[in-house]
């Protein structure tokens, strides 16, 4: 059987390509796209503990699927949200986005 | 019946507030009416007081008619009244006097509703201060008597009215001041507020309760006596605290210079006999020289002061402080007498006691007298100068006799009510207080000086042309304001023939509770 | 009816028909007459019963008519008022009742009842004068009728209810009470004629003058009444009362209580009868009409101060050992016996027909005061009631001349002829013969025109008594005022109503109508015989031929009834020289005058009354005022008190604007109010660099926070 750790290892990795993404793009789509694959890291983090884990307990499932929908959800609204940037703005990135700057 | 007399005191207290109320619902534009109402409303206690007089128990010991409501239970005090003879000569005083002021007030044109009302509270509060046996309820009525006034002052008063009421408020309020804090001092200390058990408690308490103190309570007292003898002291006025009181009167309208003149001064000697004395005896005896010192000056200083003025109403305002002098003096020598051995101070100081009580009385009805009579010429000629009158007796030769007749009575003649007065405080003043007596005497001789000084200005002399012809012609004293006097004229001449069915009732009360 | 209730009433008729008068009657002037007049001959009625039913009583002095009731409540006990009639009470009730009466009924003529209303008379002034015109078509100018004519009877009234009550009362303080009514009555009288500057002055200097007197005897009132507990004379003239009085000392001069006492009620006498340094008031008094000249010269005021000192003689004389006069008698016989000089050195140079008379009347009242100081009682009383008498003729005579004259002022519408100056006069004898005579008795009772007059009874008795009992200064003062009094009463009558008529007016002067000659008549009659009943029984050659019944009646007052004394010639050839020389020479130097200008004695200090008049002006009137309206209430009322009154308000002010200023403004809303906001505004500018309002660099500093706190707790929770 695969050891917990390589699990912890390829999600944290893939949290930390997210985090990147997340901190280092200028394009809105590609911030979404990053906090995605972070969600879809705590989601692999949390299958795994389950699995090795008491099984018997359902806690780890039940809240990746939660953060299923809430991911569904929250992209759903990010992209209704920058589609509308983009359609007055004219633009996605981030950095243009600065109205609340002082 | 039994519903009035279980009741009366709070009847004859409350009664004028309820015609007050009466006339808050009547239109304003119907100035008869208010008038007309407010005068039967103020009979009514009038009525009544007579049937208290009639009643009242000349043999019966301490406080008569009284009454105890709940009031305010967490600070123990009560809505208590009740009257002995000292208030009940009070009261009688303050029911008479109002529907005489309102009657005189009949010229009035500028917003009668709320000046009847004011009047009717202003009688409320001064009946609650003489008929209280609460030092709570006391004060509370004390200060309800002020505010009216002040508002009688500022509306309906002359020029200088502003300053005047201000004047008299802060001077009064400012006096108050230590009272109150005294009365709560006493209240807090024996969890009462009842004056019957506090005359028992406090002057023989040796310790405070309640209350740290870190004075001695010898201290205590002699700085509580202070407190309520200058409160007292305003009000009288005693010099030198006099000086509010030539402006208020003189501002005032004729029928409030009345009421300021013939009751709310009294509130000042009304405390110095129901309180000052009393709850310090030793105090006050200790302190008795001082007191018939500044009285003797407000005798002499207030004849002088009286003889110096060009105004006619100041002349008789000032002639009120020479007057209330003689009160206080008498209050002095009862004073000084606390407990003395001596044969004829024990038999001296009742009679000095009576004559300040009376005096208070028949000052009450000759100070008012005086001054609506200043008012009739007022009205009349609108001055108040001396020196633009002069020669008006062939003018006005009913009036001229009915002013002669009231200055006579406030001058002291024998045979008219001020004369008992004086001397009976003189002669009872005498032999405790001989040297402040005979000084006061300077004062007892210049009040004949400004008496006569306002008769010759005003109705003596050659006939001043320009009140006889054409537009200013001086109109006779009209049946109203003879009416006004009649009642006034009658008690200062019965008072000065026959005193004794009010000295009795004076007489029996001193020698019951001083 | 009982003699007590009898007296308890006799006041009562004048003052009812004083309020009668004033409420009800005052239009129509008949009937306010009818009453006033019915009035004092109703009380005049009653007086003559009361004495001479006190005649009837034997020992009145021990068991007088009195009675009392209480009247004030003074604590365990009452003040007791009441009657009282002895000897000294009928023998002054007497002359009152009869004096009062004539007044009353003069005073009807005097006011011209019965003429027409004048032209142009207003109250307040003197009748003017009003035209008629008769049958034929002339016109003439006779006199007018007062216009406030009822006004003086309800005046009178109350002026007589004033003297009756103090006759009558049995205490001090009822005779103070009719004392001061009177002094309330003299005060209207004499400016009964308002109008006048004059008169309303002199109005108030009376009662002011007279006022001084007063307060000191209501002082002398309250010791007496403290010291005793009474003030009924019967039960304060007992021995033990007046032992225990004398005995008793004060601090003041040495006095004891009794003196002082005494003294002070003596002042209030000064004070009425008009007595040195009082006595200013007195002869301005001449300002209101004749009749109330004699009212209050004659009958009633003068005459109370003077009964009151012989009222209350006892005490005077408490401490007395019948020889060396006590500090309190010595001081009475001084200002008795000098005023009693003094006033009659002023007299010679006045020329007013009235206030030569005012001026006789000071003295006069000197005698009787220097009388009682030397202790001689019933020679006091005498010359009282002998004087009372006389005076009041030569009073209402001289109205009645000033009346005759004011005919003749009319007649010839000289209106700048003064009807009272002397000097106007002259010739009068024969125009006016019944004023003359009855002048005459009177000036020369006045006089004391020896053994027929009543005035030279009397006052040969205080002589005889000055003399008799070694008080030579006393007698010699009295002897020369006695001189002086006869030589200006005959200067009086000689340019009065001797030689010639000077004016034109004198010469149109007309005798008076009945109303004022029968009182003069009637009084004229007492000045003569009233002497007989006192005549000394050593006198020679009349002694005996009637009793002494004066002195043995009024004598039996006193506890103690003073002895007659031995006859002694000197003090008799005293009186008979200085009357009889001062009239002979005041005759010898008055027949020929013509002018003021050729009378020797106008002399400045005398004309002008030693000039007391100006002299209390500067040192008292004139300071008093400034006293009253500068010092007390322009520098102490206005200045001081209202100052410090101000001046806490200023400070209250001051304190306030100070407070706003430096606390509430400075700290509360600087510092701590509006400082905490810019506090937190600067650290808001200083932070505000950090919003870059870019979403990842704000994710970047979350991150490293989350390090740097996931560090932290790493380190601390992970041992």
């Amino acid at each position: 059987m695969i050891p917990l750790s390589w699990y912890l290892i390829l999600s944290a990795a893939l949290f930390s390509i997210g985090l990147f993404g997340v901190l280092a793009r200028r394009n809105a789509i590609a911030i979404l796209l990053g906090i995605e694959l972070m969600l879809n890291a705590v989601n692999i983090n949390l299958v795994s503990f389950w699995r090795y884990g008491d099984v018997t307990q359902m806690a780890g499932q039940v809240f990746a699927i939660i953060v299923f929908a809430v991911a569904a959800a929250e992209v759903a609204v990010g992209l209704a949200l920058i589609i509308s940037v983009y359609r007055t703005r004219k633009t996605v990135v981030a950095d243009e986005l600065d109205l609340m700057k002082w | 019946m039994d519903f009035i007399n279980d009741h009366l005191l709070s009847l004859i207290l409350f009664l004028p507030a309820l015609t007050a109320l009466v006339i808050f619902f009547l239109p304003k534009d119907e100035v008869k009416l208010i008038r007309w109402t407010a005068l039967i409303g103020s009979l009514f206690p009038l009525a009544l007081s007579l049937l208290l007089w009639t009643r009242f128990n000349l043999n019966g010991f301490g406080f008569q008619f009284q009454e105890q409501y709940k009031w305010y239970e967490a600070l123990h005090s009560t809505l208590h009244l009740g009257v002995d003879g000292l208030s009940l000569t009070m009261v009688l005083l303050t029911t008479l006097l109002t529907p005489l002021a309102i009657l005189a007030s009949f010229g009035i044109t500028d917003r009668v509703k709320a000046y009847m009302m004011l009047f009717l509270f202003l009688e409320v509060g001064m009946l609650g201060v003489f008929l209280a046996l609460d030092l709570l309820i006391f004060f509370v009525f004390w200060e309800v008597g002020l505010v009216p006034m002040y508002f009688l002052i500022n509306q309906w008063g002359s020029a200088n009215r502003n300053y005047a009421s201000l004047k008299f408020m802060i001077y009064t309020m400012g006096g108050s001041l230590g009272l109150l804090l005294a009365i709560q001092m006493l209240g807090v200390s024996f969890g009462t507020y009842d004056l019957p058990r506090l005359y028992e408690l406090w002057p023989a308490a040796s310790s405070l309760s309640n209350i740290p103190a870190w004075l001695p309570i010898e201290t205590i007292k002699t700085i509580a006596f202070w407190a309520f003898v200058v409160a007292f002291a305003v009000k009288v006025p005693v010099w030198p605290f006099h000086t509010w009181l030539p402006d208020a009167h003189t501002e005032a309208p004729t029928a409030g210079s009345m009421i300021l003149a013939g009751v709310l001064l009294k509130l000042g000697a009304y405390g110095f006999l129901r309180l000052v004395l009393p709850l310090y005896p030793e105090q006050a005896q200790a302190f008795a020289g001082a007191l018939a010192f500044l009285a003797a000056a407000a005798i002499i200083f207030g004849a002088f002061g009286s003889y110096g003025q060009t105004d006619f109403k100041r002349l008789v305002a000032y002639s009120s402080v020479n007057h209330m002098g003689f009160v206080v003096l008498g209050i002095a020598a009862a004073a000084a007498a606390y407990g003395s051995s001596n044969e004829v101070w024990k038999a001296s100081y009742p009679i000095a006691l009576n004559g300040a009580i009376l005096q208070m009385f028949n000052h009450g009805l000759s100070a008012a007298g005086m001054f609506f009579l200043v008012g009739v010429i007022y009205e009349r000629t609108h001055t108040r100068n001396l020196n633009d009158f002069g020669g008006l007796f062939p003018l006005v030769p009913v009036y001229g006799g009915i002013l002669i007749f009231t200055s006579m009575a406030s001058l002291g003649l024998p045979g008219l009510n001020g004369f008992v007065s004086e001397f009976l405080v003189v002669r009872g003043s005498w032999p405790i207080l001989t040297l402040y007596t005979a000084i006061s005497m300077v004062g007892l001789l210049f009040t004949g000086a400004y008496i006569l000084k306002g008769i010759k200005q005003v109705l003596h002399g050659p006939m001043n042309e320009h009140w006889a012809h054409g537009e200013h012609k001086l109109t006779e004293i009209n049946a109203r304001e003879i009416l006004v006097m009649t009642p006034l004229m009658a008690l200062i001449l019965w008072i000065g023939v026959w005193p004794v069915w009010i000295l009795d009732v004076i007489n029996r009360a001193v020698l019951a509770s001083f | 009816m009982a003699t007590e209730t009898l007296i308890w009433l006799l006041p009562l008729p004048p003052v009812l028909a004083f309020f009668l008068i004033v409420l009800f009657t005052n239009k129509n002037k008949a009937l306010s007459h009818t009453i006033g007049v019915g009035a004092a001959a109703l009380s005049w009625l009653g007086s003559m019963v009361v004495f001479s039913r006190a005649l009837g009583v034997e020992h009145l002095g021990e068991r007088p008519f009195t009675s009392s009731i209480p009247w004030l409540p003074t604590g365990e006990t009452w003040l007791r008022i009441g009657v009282l009639i002895d000897p000294l009470g009928a023998a002054v009730l007497f002359f009152v009742a009869w004096t009062i009466f004539m007044i009353f009924l003069y005073s009807v003529g005097y006011h011209n009842f019965g003429q027409p209303e004048g032209d142009h008379d207003r109250p307040g002034l003197q009748p003017h004068g009003a035209t008629v015109t008769d049958e034929h078509g002339h016109r003439h100018v006779v006199p007018s009728v007062e216009p406030m004519y009822s006004r003086f009877f309800a005046f009178l009234g109350l002026f007589a209810f004033g003297m009756y009550t103090l006759v009558v009362s049995d205490n001090l303080l009822t005779l103070f009470v009719g004392w001061e009514i009177m002094g309330l009555c003299s005060y209207l009288l004499i400016g009964f004629w308002y109008g006048k500057e004059s008169a309303r002055n002199a109005a108030v200097k009376a009662f002011m003058t007279t006022r001084i007197g007063d307060v000191f005897m209501l002082l002398g009132i309250a010791f007496l009444y403290s010291a005793t507990g009474t003030l009924t004379f019967r039960e304060i003239f007992t021995e033990e009362v007046l032992h225990a009085l004398a005995t008793t000392t004060t601090p003041i001069l040495g006095l004891s209580a009794v003196g002082l006492i005494a003294l002070l009620l003596f002042i209030g006498t000064v004070g009425k009868s008009a007595q040195w340094p009082l006595h200013v008031w007195l002869p301005d008094a001449m300002e209101g009409p004749t009749p109330v000249s004699a009212m209050i010269h004659a009958a009633t005021m003068v005459s109370a101060g003077v009964y009151a000192v012989i009222r209350m003689f006892p005490l005077l004389t408490a401490d007395f050992d019948g020889h060396t006069l006590t500090t309190a008698m010595s001081v009475v016989a001084f200002i008795g016996a000098f005023t009693a000089l003094f006033a009659a050195t002023i007299a010679v140079a006045q020329n007013d027909i009235k206030r030569v008379l005012a001026y006789s009347t000071i003295s006069q009242l000197g005698y009787m005061i220097a009388a009682l100081g030397i202790g001689a009682y019933v020679a006091a009383a005498f010359h009282l009631i002998t004087h009372a008498f006389f005076k009041a003729l030569l009073f209402l005579g001289s109205g009645s001349v000033i009346h005759g004259m004011e005919h003749g002022v009319l007649h010839t519408g000289n209106h700048h002829v003064d009807p009272q100056d002397m000097f106007n006069m002259g010739g009068l004898r024969k125009k006016m013969p019944i004023t003359f005579w009855t002048f005459l008795v009177g000036g020369f009772a006045l006089s004391g025109f020896p053994l027929i007059t009543a005035g030279f009874w009397s006052k040969d008795e205080i002589l005889a008594d000055a003399f008799g009992h070694g008080h030579l200064a006393v007698f010699v003062t009295l002897a020369v005022a006695a001189f002086l009094t006869a030589f200006y009463t005959m200067r009086q009558i000689t340019l009065t109503f001797l030689g010639e008529p000077r004016t034109k007016e004198a010469e149109h002067a007309q005798e008076t109508p009945w109303t004022m000659t029968v009182p003069l008549i009637v009084l004229s009659v007492f000045a003569v015989t009233y002497g007989w009943v006192g005549i000394p029984e050593h006198f020679p050659l009349f002694g005996g031929i009637l009793p002494n019944w004066f002195h043995n009646f009024v004598g039996s007052t006193l506890a103690e009834e003073p002895e007659a004394l031995p006859f002694n010639l000197i003090p008799l050839m005293t009186s008979l020289v200085v009357a009889l020389g001062g009239l002979l020479l005041g005759w010898l130097a008055y027949r020929n005058v013509k002018t003021p200008a050729e009378d020797k004695l106008q002399i400045p200090l005398l004309k002008n009354k030693w000039y007391f008049d100006e002299a209390y002006d500067f040192l008292f009137i004139k300071p008093s005022y400034w006293f009253a309206e500068t010092f007390v209430y322009k520098w102490m009322d206005k200045g001081v008190i209202d100052g410090i009154l101000h001046a806490f308000g200023h400070a209250t002010a001051f304190l306030g604007t100070w407070i706003r200023n430096y606390i509430d403004k400075a700290i509360i809303n600087e510092l701590i109010g509006d400082g905490s906001a810019r506090l937190t505004q600067w650290f808001g500018g200083r932070l505000r660099p950090i919003q870059t309002g870019r979403i990842q660099q704000y994710m970047l500093a979350s991150l490293g926070v989350l390090i740097v706190i996931g560090g932290l707790m790493f380190s601390l929770l992970v041992k």
